[in-house]
């Protein structure tokens, strides 16, 4: 699959990336061929549904996977593939150029270490500032997240959902990074925290030029927080374009019924189940539940670029 | 119409301190009526007392004034035999599909548990779960699984086909969407609106999401720090 050719400077190209996870059951194809391209400064969603693989493709590119893992393809920043580099140069790459905000924040952070301890530590693991100075930058970032000094001392036991989420955003952005990915950050927080919680990691994003890849299952939060979106099933990328031109007019099968269940489309549910990942469908993924499907399905179908009057998408379906 | 449940002017306090005690009150004067295949909307923000008010109505959690009425008789001075049958025809949907399973149990010993309990003949047993399943749009394939080893939107299904075994009258919805993607949310509210076109099922429907709320309620109630607004 070629990415979508932008107009800015792409800072991430995903190309043929392929995960599978050797399980006792089989092997799980957790993603296949992804690809896309994360441009400087914009926000790309990368949507579908719980169990298609979006979280995979993130811990893939962060080498953040268990050893049963097998990866192929490749994630190219800043003139490497960050699929063959060791643990030891990622590790310089983590948190410092790209980082990652987990979808559980309570349990992301240590409880029984102070907020702003944990804040600060990205400062002092890169040898950016020493315990004091990473300290007090770190409260000037907490305070940018509307948490004061006296907050910023407590624990994250003491902490709500929201604020263990701001925690979380002020540990990835405080070096600054030069790509976020945001692993569904409304993730257990109430409809009024998610606003606020967005609203916040959107300033800072602008304030800081970073780009942020926003993995998440809620559609309206991707149509409202990103420019470009990609429509994930079963492991693949199905339909790839701008966010708001895909909600106008999807055209994948996949993203129209998706699109479908949404409550001011009806809450029109897709027939079916999702395939499982280690026996799927042959042909498209998506054939046993899609009421266009024809003879030709049972075949791969390819990636088909412009497939819109705008010219700026990309479809995996025969349709087109 | 005659109400299935009511509540009448329904109180809750819960008192805190050892010495000196000091009420916090959860829930003031609610009064609210379920009828049959109607849907009451329950609104609120977290904190509110609406799943409180839910456990009180079905009967888990006594309230300290007012009263819930099942076919115009008070649950807490029913007689055994009555409250047992209440029991079973007001039943609760809960939001944490995964947690209202047993994960050490497979699917089909979760289903036969509360078969056993209804005292179902055996050989009735797989007739009673395929009739179940088929009502929510699950297949029997899943009976040897575990919740784990299934996904959450089909472990709403196995705890929805479980509560349709007890032939409820009333069915108190407790954010049964709210942890699952919406597609399967679409789903789920689906299958709930034809079951109450079905079997004329009186649901209370808990939930913070207004587009939920407008899709299945009839008429909807919101609660503000205990009491109805």
């Amino acid at each position: 699959m070629t990415a979508i050719l932008c107009p800015g400077r792409t800072i991430l190209e995903v190309e043929g990336l392929t995960v599978g996870f050797e399980t006792a059951a089989g092997l799980v194809k957790a993603a296949e061929d992804v690809c896309f391209s994360l441009r400087q400064g914009e926000t790309l969603a990368l949507v579908g549904e719980t169990g298609c693989g979006k979280s995979v493709v993130a811990s893939a590119i962060m080498k953040l996977l268990p050893r049963n893992a097998s990866v192929r393809g490749h994630a190219n920043f800043a003139g490497r593939d960050l699929l063959t580099l060791s643990e030891k140069e990622m590790a310089g790459i983590r948190g410092k150029d790209i980082s990652i905000v987990f979808q559980n924040p309570s349990l992301s952070l240590n409880p029984i270490i102070r907020v702003v301890e944990q804040v600060a530590e990205p400062l002092q693991v890169h040898g950016c500032a020493q315990r004091r100075k990473s300290i007090e930058t770190a409260e000037k970032m907490l305070e940018r997240l509307e948490l004061d000094s006296r907050e910023s001392r407590m624990y994250p036991f003491q902490f709500s959902g929201g604020m263990n989420q701001r925690a979380m955003i002020a540990t990835s952005m405080i070096l600054t990074p030069k790509i976020i990915i945001a692993d569904e950050p409304s993730h257990g927080l109430d409809s009024g925290l998610v606003d606020e919680t967005m609203r916040v990691m959107m300033m800072i994003k602008e304030q800081i030029g970073s780009s942020l890849l926003l993995i998440t299952h809620d559609l309206i939060l991707a149509q409202r927080f990103s420019e470009r979106m990609a429509v994930m099933y079963c492991g693949e990328i199905v339909e790839n374009g701008k966010s708001e031109e895909i909600f106008a007019k999807p055209l994948h099968p996949y993203t129209r019924a998706l699109l479908d269940c949404l409550p001011e489309r009806g809450f029109h549910p897709i027939p079916g189940s999702s395939p499982s990942m280690i026996n799927p469908p042959e042909g498209c993924k998506f054939r046993p539940r899609c009421q266009q499907a024809r003879d030709r399905c049972m075949r791969k179908p390819q990636i088909v670029d412009g497939a819109a009057e705008d010219g700026d998408r990309e479809v995996r379906c025969w349709l087109y | 119409m005659l109400a299935v449940l009511k509540a009448e002017d329904i109180g809750l306090v819960y008192e805190s301190g050892l010495i000196f005690k000091r009420g916090h009150t959860v829930l003031r004067g609610i009064n609210l009526e379920l009828h049959e295949g109607r849907t009451l909307g329950l609104m609120g923000a977290s904190g509110s007392g609406k799943s409180t008010l839910g456990r009180i109505l079905a009967g888990q959690q006594r309230p300290t004034s007012g009263r819930v009425l099942f076919d115009g008789e008070d649950i807490w001075l029913m007689p055994r035999l009555e409250r047992s049958a209440y029991k079973k025809q007001v039943q609760m949907v809960f939001q944490d599909p995964e947690g209202s399973l047993n994960p050490r149990k497979s699917i089909e010993r979760s289903i036969h548990e509360v078969l056993g309990l209804l005292k179902v003949p055996a050989l009735q047993w797989r007739s009673r779960t395929k009739e179940a399943f088929e009502m929510v749009g699950l297949s029997e394939d899943l009976l040897c699984r575990r919740p784990a080893q299934i996904s959450g939107g089909q472990c709403q299904r196995v705890a929805l086909a479980r509560v349709l075994l007890l032939e409820p009258r009333v069915v108190i919805l407790d954010e049964p969407t709210s942890a699952l993607d919406i597609s399967v949310q679409a789903q789920i509210l689906n299958i709930l609106r034809d079951l109450q076109t079905d079997l004329g099922l009186a649901y209370l429907l808990i939930s913070h999401q207004p587009e939920v709320i407008g899709f299945m309620a009839h008429e909807t109630i919101r609660l503000e720090g205990g009491e109805i607004v």
